[in-house]
């Protein structure tokens, strides 16, 4: 047995046991990705991320870091007025119809309509300013959002709603007004109220007050608080 | 004015006094304190929305005794606040000036005004004589799903355990028959196993053929929602690119008709790549083969039943040979890389995976056979009844689910099972407290065979409620004409004029949706109830309530026993009797008054998710997935291979028509475009054409163009790179216009299983007007 034949027979047992080690490792490796695909796709439910509530105080603070901007441009006016604020929707509180060409019927939100609604700005082509939107991370705008393509009516209606509510709606001279309307949908305050584009008897001479809510108390009734009188309590 | 409302104005009064005082100068608006109505002071009532099969959660504001404004409801589970913009105004609806509100009987071809109860007196009598001339299968009853759950279970009870045929119908016949017939095939029950919940859970959401950013607007929003926060995948599989292509991640356009060779492409690769779950197989599944060359139903009497065979995994393996993402790309269209990229997305165990689809695959001569086809990949990789993954079947209408197939408004069917089964009778007998033998054993006839019925003369009267069959029948003019012919007396309940009240001879005005009571079920098998809310204009009454005056007015007053107040309650405890047991337990009127719907099987109040799952639906034995609508538990995979579409373009007519919907618009407009913001959106249909076809022809957007196929003609202006592109070769047009009906071009070709008719694909010719 010579030298090149022992170094051989180890070579041989270095080999082997290469081949141990990786048979094993292969094994393992193997066993476990059949295991893996025996499994079923993952049947627990993983913690699913849900749609926005709409919560009243989710939107509030949506454009606070704007506020800034807002009270310099404030020398800026915008030509909305709540006049044209109500025409654009059928009731309070309905979605506004699309007063102008739409430039692509098949685009999404962020590709188009959020360009100008997104953070507003100056348009030149309608010499105003764009008006903000309240939830802009809903990208199917024409979902609710239509563009009016005839005055005309299919039939005539007799569709009629409640008034809008009145502005100067302070309790006392200087007292902060109340918020008469529902926040679902528009609980975010700037996008309104704030800012150039927002509508003229209704913007706040303060946007850099990003707090609203503390001042402003919503009107969830217009009953004035009379205490029952005892015969009633029974 | 009361105590009450004095003590307020003396508060008022004093308040505005102390202010002027403190402040001289100061103005007080009138009505800060009297005129004003706070939003919040609206009364606000929910109910689920008309239109479509969605379901979403309204809040109705009301004032006065009218509905004044619309807001999502935050609490429904199923739109959680959002709307869209039909649902915003949908109440509009209800106020357009020309609103039916007096019954009208046709004399000496003049509409003339009557009184309810002439009319009433009218529909029975004509009933009754042309029963007693020609006997009860020459009078019909064609109701709709949109149709409340009592005015389904009144013209079921009224026609099958009262005059004792199966001739009852209803349009979901032509919107969701083959949704149903694939659910019985592959699992012997009706209706999706998952909720709109696995829109949260699923990684990838596969479209087959659905354009949902128009027709199911709510639902694409939270997928929309999903894709932008946690990067689910929206993956469009169409036939022609839409704003769903626009929002997709990935769009794959295919040939007509080809979807059936793509899914058997995608399960070939599924097997080849091993990307099954082979245990799920083992134990859930089994495989089975049907007939083919199955035909079109094109020819009067058309027959066809399915005879379905044992097949084995080897056999079904051998057939999808044939289904190689190569030869499938030459049929399809759909590139080989593409096919394997949709199986990469079915078979990948880690992706939870959910699949859409709604008249894409329902509106198709092989509808059965898609259902099974899109079914197979979901059982092949288990991706089935857990959060996530889900074959989701979206219905059109707000009850096609909860009235038109729950409680069973077809030939064939019963409020619960069907005609033909000795023990489904005998049940309804039993609550109906009829003698079985009243029953008829035999479906008679499903619609478009009913049209034709009314066109050969076998059918002699037909009752035509919720629906607008005038401007929705495919190869209308057939069905139109067969109206008009001698002899033969229609039945309209509606709640405007329409095409279809033009060729009536008695239009009873009905009440519509909250202006009197019901439930609508949505396509997550959610049950949503909703109050009277305001009273219906003139004469106006609820067609479950017309359907029980003319029943009493035939003899049937054992049957109709119920008080006008409180109807609708006691039909759900009496319907309720049918759905008794794990599988199929409805919640109760309380539980239904008090929630924003509830979904069924909910036994003990607890309602169900998913189910064939026993993790979620009680009804499950055993650990894991229970098929129970099967023997062994175990669903069909099918064998079904791809057959061509019933008329092909050629030479002479060398474009397919495709028809469908627009966001704007529901069902045949005559709701829509009586409310002045969705008419003001979208006044008249449209043609949708290639732009290079359009070039071909010479035709720019906004120009006429003829339409022309063998059965009809339209001229209509051309929409180019608008809203929707077909590719080169097709024409899509929306049906929702009564004054440009494109159904004068449609065929009436079905699937031989399902009986519903194609609208996605006929041959026409292009011309320049």
């Amino acid at each position: 047995m010579n030298l090149k034949n022992i170094l051989a027979r180890e070579n041989r047992v270095i080999f082997i046991s290469i081949c141990v080690v990786l048979m094993a490792s292969m094994i393992i490796v193997i066993g476990q990705s059949i295991v893996q695909s025996e499994r079923q796709a993952i049947t627990t439910p993983m913690s699913a991320a849900s749609l926005p509530l709409l919560p009243e105080e989710s939107g509030v603070f949506r454009l606070a870091d704007q506020a800034l901007f807002y009270l310099e441009s404030a020398k800026e006016q915008g030509t909305r007025t709540l006049s044209i604020y109500y025409q654009r929707r059928a009731f309070n509180g309905a979605p506004p119809v699309i007063p102008h060409e739409v430039a692509d019927e098949a685009s999404f939100g962020g590709n188009t309509c959020l360009q100008c609604h997104e953070n507003g700005g100056f348009v030149p082509k309608f010499n105003t300013y764009a008006p903000l939107t309240p939830h802009p991370e809903l990208l199917s705008c024409r979902q609710c959002h239509v563009p009016i393509h005839t005055q005309n009516l299919f039939k005539p209606t007799t569709w009629r709603t409640v008034a809008p509510p009145t502005i100067n709606r302070s309790a006392m001279a200087g007292s902060p007004p109340q918020i008469p309307h529902g926040l679902q949908m528009r609980e975010n305050c700037l996008a309104c109220h704030g800012g150039p584009g927002s509508v003229k008897e209704i913007r706040t001479p303060h946007p850099d007050r990003t707090n609203c809510r503390q001042c402003h108390g919503m009107a969830e009734s217009n009953e004035v608080w009379v205490r029952p009188l005892v015969s009633e309590n029974k | 004015m009361n105590r009450r409302d004095m003590l307020k104005h003396m508060v008022a009064v004093a308040a505005m006094s102390t202010a002027s005082a403190l402040f001289p100068g100061i103005v007080f608006p009138n009505s800060q304190f009297e005129n004003f109505i706070s939003e919040e002071s609206l009364t606000w009532k929910k109910s689920p929305c008309r239109f479509c099969g969605t379901g979403c959660g309204l809040l109705i504001g009301l004032s006065k005794g009218r509905a004044v404004a619309v807001k999502g409801d935050p609490a429904s589970p199923v739109n959680r606040g959002l709307c869209c913009v039909k649902g915003y105004h949908s109440v509009m609806a209800l106020y357009a000036k020309d609103r039916l509100t007096k019954p009208l009987i046709r004399k000496n071809g003049q509409l003339v005004e009557t009184t309810m109860q002439e009319a009433l007196d009218l529909v029975a009598q004509k009933m009754k004589e042309t029963i007693d001339k020609n006997g009860k299968d020459s009078v019909a009853i064609y109701g709709s799903g949109q149709w409340a759950v009592p005015d389904g279970y009144v013209a079921s009870k009224f026609m099958k355990g009262g005059i004792g045929s199966n001739n009852l119908e209803c349009n979901a016949r032509l919107c969701m028959a083959s949704a149903v017939t694939g659910f019985m095939t592959t699992f012997g029950v009706d209706e999706p196993m998952g909720c709109y919940e696995d829109i949260d859970h699923a990684d990838v959401y596969i479209m087959w053929g659905n354009n949902m950013a128009e027709m199911h607007p709510v639902l694409f929003s939270r997928m929309l929602d999903n894709q932008m926060r946690r990067g689910a995948k929206i993956i469009d599989f169409a036939t022609r690119t839409t704003r769903t292509s626009m929002a997709s991640d990935k769009s794959i356009l295919f040939k007509p008709q080809t979807d059936l060779a793509v899914a058997n492409a995608i399960a070939y690769e599924l097997i080849r790549n091993g990307w099954l779950n082979e245990s799920f197989i083992k134990r859930h599944t089994t495989f089975k083969k049907g007939k083919t060359n199955i035909g079109y139903g094109l020819e009067d009497k058309f027959a066809f039943t399915d005879e379905p065979k044992e097949a084995s995994f080897e056999e079904y393996k051998k057939f999808l040979e044939d289904y190689k993402p190569e030869i499938v790309e030459k049929v399809s269209g759909v590139p080989a890389k593409d096919i394997r990229f949709l199986a990469a997305l079915y078979g990948d165990p880690n992706k939870k995976v959910t699949s859409f689809w709604c008249m894409g695959m329902n509106q198709h001569t092989r509808g059965t056979w898609i259902q099974n086809l899109v079914y197979n990949i979901h059982l092949l990789t288990g991706k089935i009844s857990t959060p996530g993954n889900s074959p989701f079947s979206l219905t059109g209408q707000p009850s096609a689910c909860g009235t038109a197939r729950e409680v069973g408004c077809f030939t064939h069917r019963l409020p619960h099972g069907e005609v033909t089964s000795e023990h489904d009778r005998q049940h309804a007998a039993d609550i109906w407290k009829i003698p079985v033998e009243k029953i008829p054993a035999k479906p008679t006839y499903h619609t478009v065979e009913m049209f034709r019925a009314l066109d050969r003369g076998e059918i002699r009267f037909m009752w035509i409620q919720v629906t607008n069959p005038m401007v929705t029948m495919p190869k209308l003019k057939r069905y139109r004409d067969a109206t008009k012919k001698e002899d033969r007396f229609i039945v309209v309940s509606d709640v405007y004029p329409t095409p279809t009240t033009d060729i009536a001879d008695v239009i009873l005005p009905s009440a519509m949706w909250i202006e009197r009571e019901g439930m609508f079920g949505n396509s997550e098998r959610r049950t949503q109830h909703f109050e009277q809310m305001v009273d219906p204009p003139g004469e106006c009454i609820s067609d479950a309530w017309a359907m029980i005056e003319v029943a009493r007015r035939l003899g049937y007053k054992d049957l109709f026993p119920w008080d006008k107040s409180n109807h609708v309650q006691e039909i759900w405890k009496e319907y309720s009797l049918f759905h008794q047991g794990l599988d199929h337990q409805m919640a109760t009127y309380e539980a239904l008054k008090s929630n924003p719907g509830v979904m069924w099987p909910c036994p003990d109040g607890k309602e169900t998710k998913w189910r064939f799952h026993s993790k979620y639906d009680p009804a499950a034995k055993g650990g894991s997935w229970d098929f129970y609508g099967k023997p062994n538990g175990k669903a069909w995979i099918w064998i079904r291979p791809y057959e061509p579409a019933a008329e092909i373009p050629d030479d002479e007519y060398p474009f397919w028509l495709n028809t469908g919907r627009v966001l704007e618009h529901w069902h045949s407009g005559s709701m829509t475009r009586r409310i002045p913001v969705l008419h003001q959106a979208v006044p008249e249909s449209y043609a949708e054409i290639n732009p290079d076809d359009a070039k071909e022809l010479g035709v720019r957007h906004g120009d006429k163009i003829r339409l022309t196929s063998r059965r009809g003609t339209i001229i209509i202006k051309a929409s180019i790179n608008e809203r929707g592109v077909p590719p080169q070769g097709m024409v899509f047009v929306p049906f929702f216009d009564e004054s440009l009906l494109i159904n004068e071009l449609t065929l009436d070709a079905f699937c031989p299983i399902s009986r519903q008719p194609d609208y996605k694909k006929c041959a026409i010719k292009v011309e320049k007007a």
